[in-house]
């Protein structure tokens, strides 16, 4: 019988009688069979969008971490060390460089800003860090550092879109909508992808940034936050316990499925499974997010505090999240844009996040997670090496910036990429936001020219018609 | 596998084909449009289509001509055509579609084009782009079926494929479904029951009657709209900073209402400010052009953003009128249908010629005020006119003292403009535009070299533009401004160090008195913000804390002012220097993420040198009508000039304070962002692939050669385009308006494509009828309401909802219409079902957006970027239906958003729809849904009876519109005496359930009861067909 089933159930019908089988608590007095056969007759015409799905390709990465530094945080005073802006310090830059050149707040033309932290080689690999990263040193021979990103908008918002989406308009599906989209969801019973906010600000593009856009809704992302309820509306209403909403859906759902039999609709099946999940959510959620279940050392290990919101406690979460099977997690941290204070604003913005973005390398590792967790560090740009203002600031520039990878089928210990000697221009091995996605996706084994949505008329995906694999950090 | 495995297997898969469908295709004639064009489509256009540019091999398959020249087809030869060979090539390098497309030909595919190839190759233009003619109504095998037209073309298509239509659904379903469908809400149990008892076509006309003249028809449709016209309360991207929008919202409530012409729907949206004698409505309307994004965000290129408006502009015409989607054109020739680059920019021309502005718009109430106040000002100088004669002598006798008096200035155009996320813009005039980013704190230094020259004082023009809001001349809500401090630098050409000017004075015509700021400017801790507005004196005084402003009040702050500086010492350089004149304004608020800024818009800088003492103190406008010689002045500025004399004239105070005292009354109105014609229309160029940066060609507007031509309008405008779109013989925007109807009543169109019915589009799936209801409507006189009664009184709507086994077998997806629609309402509609069934909704139609609760922290970074304002409205605003719940764009309202309600990002023609467990927390735990379930439950055991079994009748009546079943009694009996047992056992506390504190008074057995019949609300209204419309 199994094997007959298997056989001839199409795989969005396996998945489907996987969901109910895997979620089906709590069905009373309605046999699992019986709805079962129900299922069989009516579900031909409906697929769990979020079932989970194989990658057509060999896949290294099963899981993402995104850790998005909004704002864009200075490749000059984090990884791109350039000893010669530093001796032009004070001086123009050539004019040639300039030519067509727009800049968003200052006058091109504006006087050169050398680094203003000394950077030193750490691990065997000798990777290059400024002395903001010391926790980043630790695992500098597990992280794989790109020095030639580049994208094309300068403006907060619309390059924060060219990095979650991959086009500087809003209304397309997001790096982890396309991710789960292609993969579905190892949970069932916490959303397949989580948003995480901290910072002084939000993210520039708001939700645009994890939205589904033109994928179904369920491919949208879920903020999640690390104080109060983890997920809007989780709690349940004053006066309601867990076995009065626990009695109050079995008869949602007893009446439900009276209506299944008698409409043969299989969108009634989905809605008593998604109560069945959202009850779920309601105990798993606020378990996952207990921190106060991690060892003292770990929570060290992070800097992570138990009810305080903090980019390190976002950290930890995600780690613990990905550990229970969500897809694809994305922490935002909106602080890096130092138009003035760049000396003050880089040193915070490291206190804050260096020491937990390492110990989630660490960890992830230690916990055996890292070779299927694909964890990412960046902004939507970088800055110029022109000054703003005084001598203490830098502006938004799309040519050239940093980022770093680690896991997931990334090559460890290697940097690659590099930068003109004012750091202006990508020089050697460019590193488009496109080629990014593309490699992203290829470590999750999908070839991003086939993973596609038809969507007015046309076969849409995350890389648009561009990107090419960076095949220097696969593993 | 080798290629040679390979190989065999295309082959045997050739053959499998050829024996499983023998007959596939050749038994039936093959059609192009509906056979054809959708391999051709998307397989070949792409490289061998309308895009010249992309065109591989010179080879051309959507034209018949092209193509047969190039050999690629052979009618009635499948053997000799070109593309035959290589469909079925085996090898990589000749084989099409090429490998490296992603794309592959099936073999049913192959087969297909085989028989096309063979049966003559016959091309036919795309469906969509013939104008549609009313086809003749197909005869059926059961016409006792048929109820009108729309059912002889779906029942002939359930007869071929042996079915027929499922039988009506029972009366309550029905009056549900058009309740839902035709105003969003559901029928009180009165009218269900009345359209119940009463099964005859008088009940049916006047049920239906009774929902198309609801106002609620014109908010439901009206939310359908737009969907479609991407609205929302805010700017988007990075400030998303509120915008005033809802005059336009509620123009299209009322539109519907009164069930205007679609055609001039269309037409007062896309040019309703350039239609002649227009009305404040048709100003409004024009607010779908402007519902495109904004982004002020620091550092942004105004123009650039300003083409990506256009580009979302273009984007929702396509899609929401033309049904073409025409995003390809901006960076190249469409792909598949035969809408060039060229094209695209033609219809962006048509719309390239208006100022972003916004206006200020009233109310009737307003209007009628204004109008009153107008006519007694009028009265009473009328008054003064007529009893004073001899005056009016004299103010020609002031007016010749002043004329002679003027000094002349000299513009100074800056050269050095800051470098900063505001931007500045010099106009001709030599005038600076502050446009993109508003900071609320901002000191604008401008300066340039001047020649050898004195100057005794220099002036500055307050100058109101068409982009400023309410024209200006500030950049504040009010399109008011304040100047904290004026600076003027010079340097001495000898030391070449920049010297401070001394200003003895400064003059204006208008001093306000002191005033501490409005709200909406003050500090974060108002009560600490000692700073003020007053006389232009507070511009020169040195202080931080005060300020001169250009606020005159509603009805006159809106005008151009100037400031004349007198210099303490004649500034005198015998070489050429450096003048810099710094504008410090440090009034605003302290949320620059928000509409917080008091900065000018507009300023013009001059000097004099002359030594007579300018004329001080005129209004701009009465210094113009001074400066216009007497016969060519204006109705208005007589009336300017007059107005101000008469304030001069001291017998004429008692006069004059009354007016002033008018002029207090004077409303304030409201916003609207409008469009604006400019005076010239700017040129469109060609933009070479989309960037703005890259102007091509220039162009102007015009029709693409496949759709309608504009006849006899050599040079059309945007009123000519908006005409064009809806004129009569246009293929698609008829077919487009009832295909999207038909989506709502049906859950998918005719073509499930609604935005697309280009060459990539699903084929419709009733062609004919979709044809038969475009011509309806556009013979009608685009009458909307007429296309919804005839649907709703079809057989078709009216079928049950129930998916059989055989039905979901043969018609797996409804296409063929063989059974009712049955989906989840969207979601304003689920959210008002529970308001309605509660007894909570307030029914009022129109006004601001309102502000129900959600969660504080959504509001603050860093969930949102910057601190957003969220006040939450008054209780019975809080139930408002959800159409007017408040838009933002970058933090949608969760109860919505969870159930794909669209952000206005972009035009949203078809919302998906999702079911969600977040959408089972929102029904369950959000406090607004609770508050729901608790006043459903108190009005249950208020007016639904004393027995279990009445109250539950009652509380399905209110929410699902049908009794209870025995079934379904018994499980919510089962539910209601177990809970009722654990409150009375104190397990569970009948308080917090009610929402009441958690004391010994408030645990009464009514109270208990109350908990119990609220857990059962909350049951009902969680339940799947409560959400459902079926």
């Amino acid at each position: 019988m199994k094997h007959f089933m298997q056989n001839y159930l199409s795989p969005h019908l396996t998945a489907r009688r996987w969901f109910l089988q895997q979620c089906g608590i709590g069905l009373g007095s309605i046999a699992m069979a019986d709805l079962l056969a129900r299922e069989a007759a009516a579900a031909p015409h409906y697929q769990d969008p979020l079932a989970p799905k194989a990658a057509p390709h060999p896949a290294k990465a099963k899981n993402v971490i995104l850790l998005f530094m909004g704002g864009g945080p200075s490749q000059f005073e984090l990884f791109d060390n350039k000893p010669t802006l530093s001796r032009l310090d004070g001086t123009l830059p050539p004019a040639e460089i300039l030519a067509g050149y727009r800049a968003a707040f200052i006058n091109p033309n504006s006087k050169l800003l050398g680094p203003k932290f000394p950077f030193q080689k750490h691990g065997e690999s000798g990777a290059e860090l400024s002395d903001r990263l010391p926790h980043l040193a630790q695992v500098a021979d597990d992280i794989c550092i790109i020095r030639s990103l580049k994208t094309d908008a300068f403006n907060h918002a619309p390059a924060q879109l060219m990095m979650s989406t991959g086009t500087q308009q809003f209304g397309r599906p997001s790096m982890g909508s396309w991710v789960t989209y292609g993969l579905g969801s190892e949970s069932k019973n916490l959303p397949a992808y989580v948003v995480f906010n901290s910072g002084n600000k939000g993210p520039s593009a708001g939700a645009g940034n994890w939205n589904s856009g033109f994928l179904p809704t369920v491919h949208s992302g879920v903020e999640f936050r690390s104080g109060g309820d983890p997920v809007l509306y989780l709690s349940n209403p004053p006066g309601v316990d867990e076995q009065l909403q626990r009695t109050t859906l079995d008869a949602v759902n007893a009446i439900n499925r009276r209506q299944l039999d008698l409409m043969g609709d299989p969108e009634i099946a989905t809605r008593i499974n998604s109560y069945e999940m959202a009850f779920r959510m309601q105990s798993s959620a606020p378990e996952a997010m207990d921190l106060t279940q991690e060892p003292q050392h770990i929570l060290d290990q992070y800097g992570a505090e138990p009810g305080k919101a903090s980019f390190a406690n976002n950290c930890l979460l995600a780690r613990r999240l990905v550990q229970r099977g969500v897809r694809f997690v994305q922490l935002f941290h909106e602080s890096w844009d130092q138009h003035g204070g760049l000396t003050g604003g880089i040193t915070n913005n490291c206190k804050a996040t260096d020491q937990a973005a390492a110990a989630l390398v660490a960890d992830l590792k230690q916990q055996g997670l890292l070779d299927e967790t694909l964890v990412i560090w960046g902004g939507e740009f970088g800055r110029t090496p022109m000054v703003q203002g005084g001598n203490d600031g830098r502006d938004h520039h799309p040519n050239s910036f940093s980022m770093w990878l680690a896991g997931g089928g990334i090559k460890p210990g290697i940097t690659i990429g590099s930068t003109d000697d004012l750091g202006f221009n990508v020089a050697e091995d460019p590193v488009h936001v496109h080629d990014l996605h593309a490699t992203i996706l290829h470590l999750l084994g999908f070839d991003h020219k086939k993973l596609t949505f038809r969507f007015q008329g046309r076969d849409y995906r995350l890389t648009d018609v561009h990107g090419n694999l960076v095949q220097q950090i696969l593993a | 596998m080798s290629v040679r495995q390979l190989i065999l297997s295309v082959v045997s898969v050739l053959v499998l084909t050829a024996t499983v469908f023998p007959t596939f295709a050749a038994a039936q004639e093959l059609t192009f449009n509906r056979d054809i064009r959708p391999i051709l489509s998307d397989n070949c256009f792409q490289c061998h289509g309308p895009d010249a540019k992309t065109r591989k091999a010179d080879l051309r398959l959507d034209s018949r001509e092209d193509a047969i020249l190039s050999g690629a087809i052979v009618p009635g030869d499948f053997q000799k055509s070109g593309i035959w060979e290589r469909i079925t090539s085996t090898d990589p390098d000749l084989i099409m579609p090429p490998p490296d497309s992603e794309k592959t030909l099936t073999p049913e595919e192959i087969q297909t084009i085989k028989n096309w190839l063979d049966q003559g190759a016959e091309y036919q233009s795309h469906w969509a782009f013939i104008t549609p003619v009313r086809p003749a109504l197909p005869e059926v095998q059961h016409p006792e079926l048929v109820a009108n037209p729309i059912d002889r073309f779906v029942l002939k298509q359930l007869e071929q494929n042996g079915l027929s239509f499922s039988p009506l659904a029972d009366r309550r379903t029905l009056a549900r479904r058009m309740a839902l469908d035709l105003v969003g809400l559901p029928p009180t149990p009165d009218q269900v029951e009345h359209f119940n008892q009463s099964a005859n076509p008088e009940t049916d006309q006047a049920y239906l009657n009774s929902l198309l003249n609801s106002p609620h028809y014109g908010e439901h449709w009206g939310r359908w709209w737009l969907d479609a016209a991407r609205y929302a309360d805010s700017d988007g991207y990075e400030k998303d900073k509120p915008r005033e929008v809802w005059f336009y919202r509620d123009w299209v409530i009322n539109s519907l209402n009164q069930n205007m012409p679609y055609s001039d729907f269309i037409i007062k949206q896309l040019a309703g400010d350039l239609l002649p004698e227009r009305t404040q409505d048709d100003l409004v309307a024009t607010g779908f052009l402007r519902n495109s994004m904004v982004n002020e965000e620091g550092g942004a290129d105004p123009e650039q953003f300003r083409i990506e408006g256009m580009f979302d502009r273009v984007d929702a015409i396509g899609k929401a009128i033309l049904g073409i989607t025409t995003q390809c054109g901006q960076c190249h020739d469409h792909k598949y249908d035969p809408l060039s680059q060229e094209d695209y920019y033609q219809i962006f021309a048509a719309l390239n010629d208006f100022h972003e502005a916004i206006a200020t718009v009233y109310s009737p109430e307003e209007q009628q005020q204004r109008q009153q106040i107008q006519e007694q000002i009028n009265s009473i100088e009328q008054q003064l006119k007529n009893s004073h004669p001899e005056l009016v002598k004299a103010q020609s006798e002031w007016e010749n003292i002043l004329r002679d008096k003027f000094v002349s200035w000299q513009t100074i155009t800056p050269t050095d403009i800051p470098y900063e996320g505001q931007k500045f813009r010099v106009l001709e005039d030599g005038s600076v535009l502050s446009e993109s980013y508003a900071p609320t704190k901002s000191t604008v230094s401008l300066s340039t070299t001047v020649d050898p020259v004195k100057i005794t004082a220099v002036r500055l023009d307050l100058l109101t533009h068409p982009q400023l809001p309410h024209n200006g001349p500030g950049r504040s809500i009010y399109g008011t401004g304040a100047l904290t401090e004026f600076e003027l630098h010079a340097t001495n050409p000898e030391t070449g160090k920049s010297e401070r000017i001394e200003i003895l004075e400064a003059i204006t015509s208008s001093n306000p008195e002191e005033t501490p700021l409005p709200n909406a400017y003050r500090d974060r801790d108002p009560e600490k913000d000692k700073r003020i507005t007053g006389p232009v004196s507070f511009a020169i005084d040195g202080k931080n804390e005060t300020a001169w402003t250009t606020e005159l009040g509603p009805g006159r702050r809106n005008q151009n002012q100037h400031i004349i500086f007198i210099l303490k010492e004649p500034l005198v350089r015998s070489a050429a220097f450096q003048l810099t004149w710094k504008l410090v304004q440090n009034h605003g608020g302290w949320n620059s993420d928000d509409n917080q800024n008091y900065l000018l818009g507009r300023y013009r800088f001059s000097v004099t040198g002359e030594d007579a003492r300018p004329i001080a103190g005129l209004p701009s406008s009465v210094e113009t009508a001074l400066q216009t010689a007497p016969e060519n002045r204006s109705e208005i500025q007589l009336a300017d000039l007059f107005s101000f004399w008469r304030t001069t004239i001291a017998e004429f105070a008692s006069q004059n304070e009354q007016i002033e005292a008018l002029w207090k009354t004077y409303p304030e109105g409201s916003s609207q962002l409008v469009v604006n014609a400019m005076e010239q229309t700017r040129p469109t160029f060609l933009l070479q692939r989309g960037d703005f940066l890259k102007p091509g060609e220039q162009v102007t507007p015009g029709a693409p050669a496949f759709l309608n031509s504009y006849r006899d309008t050599p040079a059309p405008d945007r009123l000519d385009f908006a005409r064009w779109l809806v004129a009569d013989d246009a293929p698609t925007t008829a077919r487009t308006v009832v295909n999207r109807i038909w989506q709502a009543y049906f859950g998918q169109g005719l073509v499930t494509t609604p935005e697309d019915l280009g060459s990539q589009s699903a084929p419709p799936s009733h062609p004919e009828l979709l044809d038969w209801l475009a011509v309806e409507l556009t013979e009608s006189g685009w009458d909307l309401k007429h296309i919804h009664k005839l649907i709703v009184t079809s057989n078709t709507y009216r079928q049950q909802a129930v998916s059989t086994e055989k039905l979901l077998a043969v018609d797996p997806n409804n296409q063929l219409l063989s059974r009712g629609a049955r989906f989840r309402v969207r979601a304003e509609v689920v959210r008002d079902i529970a308001l309605a069934a509660s007894g909570l909704l307030n029914p009022e139609v129109g006004g601001p957006s309102v502000f129900p609760p959600a969660p504080e922290f959504l509001f603050k970074p860093p969930s949102s970027y910057g601190p957003k304002i969220w006040n939450l409205s008054n209780t019975s605003e809080q139930h408002r239906r959800s159409l007017y719940v408040h838009r933002y764009r970058s933090v949608p309202f969760p109860p919505l958003q969870v159930f794909d309600a669209p952000k206005g990002d972009a035009a949203c023609i078809r919302r998906t729809r999702s079911n969600t467990p977040l959408q089972a927390l929102v029904m369950l735990n959000e406090p607004q849904f609770v508050e729901i379930a608790r006043a459903l439950g108190q009005r249950i055991v208020t007016e639904g009876g004393t027995t279990f079994e009445d109250r539950l009748q009652y509380a399905f009546l209110q929410t699902l519109s049908r009794p209870a079943e025995a079934q379904e009694i018994a499980i919510l009996k089962g539910l209601y005496d177990q809970q009722l047992r654990r409150i009375e056992a104190g397990e569970v506390s009948a308080p917090d359930l009610l929402g009441l504190t958690d004391s010994e008074e408030n645990r009464t057995p009514q109270n208990q009861q109350l908990a119990a019949w609220t857990i059962l609300a909350r049951a009902i209204l969680n339940l799947d067909e409560t959400i459902t419309r079926q």
